[in-house]
């Protein structure tokens, strides 16, 4: 890369704005010079049309956080940026709504890093009150559809993080040599301390973005280390959601009919693609 | 189905069928439900096609710290992938066949040596039906497809036909950290700026090349798009990007969005 395209994304950047070159490109893409882009399968893209949607384009927005200080809290900011740089290409291509966007993390370790990434399909709603900014649904798009109709938009997404280090001094919490059953109280109380912090945190981050929230992830992990004589425990919590603005009481324009399907194991009604990656394991070979 | 059609269809189905395969036999890829909807979808499969290309990868120096494409590596992964694709078209039209569609993109490595690579193209040839015509790529061979038979049908029924398969890679050094760089992180959480802006560099490269390619094609769109990131066993700060997709026509009649018939909602009670 040459120092000015990388002055170039760099300033993009630091002004929380698309690139030029990617605003050129989107440009074209909503004049129709070039051809629309859509991670939509043919099902989606013929549910979004009989609805008026108008595919634009693929869009996509990265933060690469280095986590010095807080691996947990890096992602509060990680996936904050990220969305607000997505909505800033979406705003770029014309588009209202950003639909079946899903959270990635790129597999590239380096050192005491994490990559936010969020990769969608920035489209057209007719109807949608303008002057708002885009809509950012970390939901495939025969879900989003089926939301609007049912009187609730996706807007976002909301991130509860909270860790907490537990120094054993006394060792009380060590209960190896304990013959009897016992409950670990103080690991317990650790464990619903954090807990319940992420997911307050989760509520004061939804606030300002919707009335709900659909939390679709919730990751924790707990470690113990030695400090000098005696043991450390880290306990971190995760929450992730999709917020939701849900006029209460509406009720879904549809019939709904009870089907039995066929299919031995899965079945294609239930089954949606992987919508959020980055808490999995993702280093398989194979495909493309 | 075949008594419907013209007499002259008819001769040059059976002649393509036996042609490529003794007896009349077909062979796909299709799971039952692929096979009714293709069928359904006014298309007869004829053959399984396939094309690979083992290939192996040339060798790029790259500056430690510097934030830059892999030319080498973008070229050889494009023209693998290319030749696969363009071998599979060429058994496909010697079939006989108007299009090909579920291709499936795979690529293995090699165990005793890591810079080959062996890139296999494999999908379902198949011919029109009845009152269909006209579904071919660009150039006039067959059109190719990574959609399934499924998302073949829905794709007719929202108005669009498949050209081509489309697609733009790029591989990309990452730039390492120097220490004093690192140091000055120390404790803090931030953004590694460099990191991300080389993210936002290869992604758009591998998207602008799919695009132009689908502008080439003459697509008025790219459906199924997936923007993929790989590390085939490089170096550890060497990742692709590869963006890759169906490009879409309107059929000769486009369905209006309001002709399209809402689907029907359904519980499954399955478990």
């Amino acid at each position: 890369m040459d120092n000015e395209r990388q002055e170039e994304l760099l300033f993009a950047l630091r002004t929380d704005t698309a690139p030029k070159s990617t605003q050129r490109r989107l440009f074209k893409v909503r004049s129709g010079v070039l051809p629309w882009i859509a991670t939509l399968t043919p099902a989606e893209l013929l549910i979004i049309r009989s609805h008026g949607f108008r595919p634009i384009s693929a869009v996509s927005a990265t933060c690469w956080m280095h986590y010095g200080f807080s691996w947990t809290k890096g992602h509060e900011q990680g996936w904050h940026t990220a969305l607000t740089r997505l909505q800033e290409e979406a705003r770029a291509a014309g588009a209202n709504a950003v639909l079946d966007v899903k959270m990635r993390t790129i597999p590239l370790h380096v050192e005491e890093s994490m990559d936010f990434t969020l990769v969608g399909t920035a489209v057209y709603v007719e109807g949608l009150p303008s002057g708002n900014e885009p809509v950012v649904a970390t939901v495939p798009a025969l879900e989003f559809v089926k939301l609007l109709e049912a009187d609730v938009v996706p807007t976002g997404i909301a991130v509860g993080a909270h860790f907490e280090w537990f120094y054993d001094w006394r060792g009380t919490a060590d209960e190896r040599w304990t013959y009897v059953n016992t409950e670990a109280d103080q690991l317990s109380r650790l464990w619903e301390r954090v807990r319940r912090t992420a997911h307050s945190n989760l509520r004061t981050n939804a606030r300002d973005q919707g009335n709900g929230v659909l939390a679709h992830v919730n990751f924790s992990q707990m470690f113990e280390g030695e400090e000098g004589e005696r043991k450390r425990y880290l306990a971190r919590h995760i929450v992730i959601a999709t917020t939701v603005d849900a006029r209460p009481g509406a009720q879904f324009p549809h019939e709904v009919s009870i089907v039995v399907d066929m299919h031995a194991g899965k079945t294609p009604l239930t089954g949606t693609s992987r919508h959020r990656q980055s808490y999995e394991m993702n280093d398989e070979e194979g495909g493309i | 189905m075949t008594i419907e059609l013209p007499p002259h269809a008819r001769e040059r189905l059976k002649g393509l069928r036996s042609a490529a395969h003794p007896k009349g036999v077909f062979t796909s890829d299709f799971s039952v439900n692929e096979f009714l909807l293709v069928r359904k979808a006014g298309f007869e499969p004829i053959g399984l096609c396939v094309g690979s290309c083992v290939y192996h990868v040339g060798i790029q120096y790259t500056a430690w710290n510097r934030n830059q494409e892999l030319a080498v590596l973008s070229d050889a992964m494009y023209k693998a992938r290319e030749l696969a694709i363009s071998r599979m078209r060429a058994e496909a039209a010697a079939m006989g066949a108007d299009g090909i569609v579920g291709v499936k993109l795979t690529i293995k490595r090699m165990e005793w040596d890591s810079k080959l690579l062996e890139f296999i193209a494999i999908g379902t040839g198949v011919v029109h039906g009845v009152g269909l015509k006209g579904f071919r790529a660009h150039d006039g061979g067959p059109f190719t497809s990574d959609l399934s038979g499924q998302d073949f049908w829905s794709l007719l029924h929202a108005g669009y036909r498949p050209v081509e398969m489309v697609m733009g890679s790029c591989v990309y050094h990452v730039a390492h950290r120097g220490v004093l760089a690192s140091l000055g992180t120390v404790g803090r959480n931030v953004e590694l700026e460099n990191f991300t802006s080389a993210m936002y560099d290869a992604r758009e490269i591998a998207i602008d090349r799919m695009q132009a390619e689908a502008a080439a094609a003459k697509a008025e769109g790219v459906v199924g798009v997936d923007i993929h990131e790989g590390n085939h066993a490089w170096q550890s700060h060497v990742i692709e990007f590869f963006a890759i997709g169906t490009a879409v026509l309107p059929l000769e009649q486009e369905i209006a969005p309001e002709k399209i018939p809402d689907p029907i909602m359904v519980l499954s009670v399955n478990d």
